[in-house]
């Protein structure tokens, strides 16, 4: 009863749905009376229809016919749209809108100088990118790119969520400088990590020099690979504390009892570790990887900033490949990109999707 | 007996060691980058040397024995950051409170109605905000140019709230979905309209929620650096995350000004982040932010 409790103006419609489908079910087994759980409901419309008195089939039918000819008792409640409506509207004029724009873009030779003369080619576009090598190179380093943005993460995030699910004086201050990364602007951790690894006067040059670790100074984003892993390292930094926070809040749910029992049965911490609290985190971590897989293949930020994609094409993920096209103004082209990256992404889109959903839905 | 007191005192003892070290470690590797740029920040551009003649600071100093408020008084002179401030807050807000009102609206409505197509909008919805931004960059270009949206704040706001919009249906879905129906149901049969329901009983009641939208809203935004790049280029749109690129390109060539830019961009979300701290790690903790 608690569904139907749970709103009133929603619920006449249930109601009479619901009784509308017991009395079906009522004129199918022709057994009035005797069907089960509804038979309240339905007894109840059909009384206040009626006046009172015992039901027949008769009555039933009557009672069916009311329901499905008059209309006013099956109005359909506006309610529920205008509350959906505004943001509706929103996301079909900025989001949907512009999908369906850029899907079409895609098919077409547009630039941005000459929009209007921009024709349909087709899969003209498909088959370049079959055959561009930025493009196919771009997958693997997309595919890198996620990989050691969303591992590092993990790899730092968690033991830093164990940490902080510890119990010690001063927890709140760690836990609140953990996640001040996450709140500084990306922008602003780019031009931190550049600084940082500057050529000539970054720190991290100088304190590697006078620790003896090198001997001289390095230009680290001249260099293809230590410039991926300082833009992966700026990501991590930036990033890293979403996932610890998720993972803390995972952690803090696991019942006590259970690392309490496994002490008793002389369980070590790493065995506890290993068979409650990991088994536990699974799905979160799940969740988490998946996520950041998503985000992590779509951001453009860190890396356009840090390096605008060089040295080279050696940061060219499809994100930042797409974007440095929309510089060009290749709106067609970088459409294209965009939207056979999303489609790549949309399977796993719709799994994530369904899981809020579900979660919502339930 | 003794023998057992004994080791379980170094037992703590050690584990006191790794709490501290670990502590340490950690703050060290979160603040070590933004201590690095506020001492930067405060680092006069020429300083004297042991010879006396003055050099650029361009080389490494960690502890500025002159340290001066300078650099940021010249950051204002030299571009007009105070504009690129304004032009932040007034998107920021602009978005905080669209994405706010339509996305708690819509929120609400998913959570206390059963209605047809509830599972398939909610869908939509939720698909709407696994668009990448990428996608969405030209043809929000083009559109703006159309319509005059281009560099204005209108535009930015809108742009904005595609990603802030269904975020703050999500977290508000899921705090709508905790406040116990009951309460409305009471007050309707009190003799309470539907909406005089809404808004004397949820309103107060999912107040923390809709903060906690509205912070991330506003925060989201303010750190934004796609949309502001493409579609907020003359000055009096401008923002700042957009300087700071400026600043990472290296201009003006000036590491201090750029440091205390740096420093005057992260100051506004840092103080709300730390001013409610709780509200916006719980909302971080529901796991759904974009990007």
């Amino acid at each position: 009863m608690s569904g139907r409790q749970r709103n009133k103006a929603g619920g006449d419609i249930r109601i009479a749905l619901e009784s509308f489908q017991n009395i079906r079910e009522a004129l199918t087994t022709n057994r009035p009376g005797q069907v089960g759980r509804g038979k309240d409901v339905m007894r109840r419309d059909v009384v206040t229809a009626h006046g009172g008195g015992s039901v027949s089939v008769a009555e039933v039918r009557s009672a069916a016919r009311q329901l499905t000819l008059h209309p006013t008792r099956r109005r359909v409640d506006l309610l529920p749209y205008a509350f959906i409506a505004p943001l509706g509207l929103l996301l079909l004029a900025i989001s949907f809108y512009p999908a369906l724009y850029a899907l079409w873009l895609s098919f077409t030779n547009a630039t941005l100088l000459r929009l209007a003369q921009a024709s349909f080619t087709g899969l003209r576009n498909a088959t370049h990118l079959a055959g561009d090598p930025i493009f196919l190179i771009g997958l693997w380093r997309t595919l890198r790119w996620d990989l050691a943005v969303v591992l590092s993460e993990l790899a730092i995030a968690l033991p830093v969520a164990l940490f902080l699910n510890q119990r010690f004086w001063g927890r709140a201050v760690v836990r609140a400088a953990v996640v001040v990364p996450y709140i500084v602007p990306p922008a602003v951790s780019a031009l931190l990590w550049l600084y940082m690894f500057d050529g000539n006067f970054g720190v991290v040059n100088d304190l590697l020099v006078k620790l003896g670790f090198l001997k001289d100074y390095v230009s680290w984003l001249s260099d293809p690979f230590a410039s991926f892993c300082v833009v992966v390292g700026a990501m991590v930094w930036s990033g890293m504390p979403l996932m610890a926070i998720v993972l803390l809040a995972a952690l803090q749910t696991v019942p006590g009892e259970l690392y309490e029992a496994a002490s008793m049965d002389g369980a070590n911490a790493w065995q506890k570790f290993h068979q409650i609290t990991l088994p536990h985190l699974a799905p979160t971590i799940a969740f988490l990887v998946l996520l950041r897989t998503i985000w992590m293949s779509n951001h453009i930020d860190m890396i356009f900033i840090m390096t605008r994609g060089g040295p080279g094409f050696s940061n060219y993920t499809e994100a930042v490949y797409s974007f440095m096209l929309t510089q060009q103004l290749e709106v067609g082209y970088s459409s294209a990109v965009a939207v056979a990256l999303a489609l790549v992404l949309m399977a796993v889109s719709a799994f994530y999707v369904r899981h809020l959903a579900r979660n919502v839905l339930a | 007996m003794i023998a057992g007191t004994h080791s379980y005192a170094n037992r703590r003892a050690l584990r006191r060691l790794g709490l501290v070290l670990g502590a340490c470690t950690i703050m060290i590797y979160s603040l070590a980058p933004i201590i690095w740029i506020l001492i930067a920040s405060i680092t006069p551009e020429l300083r004297p040397d042991q010879a006396g003649v003055w050099q650029s600071s361009r080389a490494v100093d960690y502890f500025p024995r002159h340290p001066t408020l300078a650099n940021y008084q010249a950051l204002f002179s030299a571009v007009p950051f105070a504009t690129y401030f304004r032009n932040s807050a007034i998107i920021a807000f602009g978005t905080m409170t669209l994405a706010l009102t339509v996305g708690s609206l819509a929120a609400y409505g998913f959570v206390r109605f059963r209605f047809r197509f509830r599972g398939p909008l909610l869908t939509a919805t939720l698909m709407a905000y696994m668009i990448p931004s990428v996608v969405l960059l030209v043809p929000l270009m083009v559109l703006f140019r159309r319509y005059g949206l281009i560099n204005s704040f209108p535009g930015m706001i809108l742009a904005e709230a595609t990603n802030t919009a269904p975020f703050v249906l999500l977290l508000m879905i899921n705090y709508f979905a905790a406040l116990p129906a009951e309460l409305e149901e009471q007050a309707q049969v009190d003799g309470c309209t539907r909406l005089g329901a809404l808004l004397r009983i949820v309103l107060p009641l999912a107040l923390p929620g809709l903060m906690a939208g509205g912070l991330f809203a506003f925060i989201m935004t303010w750190n934004n650096f796609l949309f502001a790049f493409l579609f907020a280029t003359t000055d009096d749109v401008k923002t700042l995350p957009v300087i700071m690129r400026l600043f990472a390109l290296g201009e003006p060539a000036v590491w201090g000004q750029s440091a205390a830019g740096a420093i005057l961009t992260t100051l506004p979300v840092a103080l709300l982040f730390l001013g409610f701290q709780r509200m916006l790690i719980s909302g971080l903790a529901a796991g759904a932010v974009k990007g």
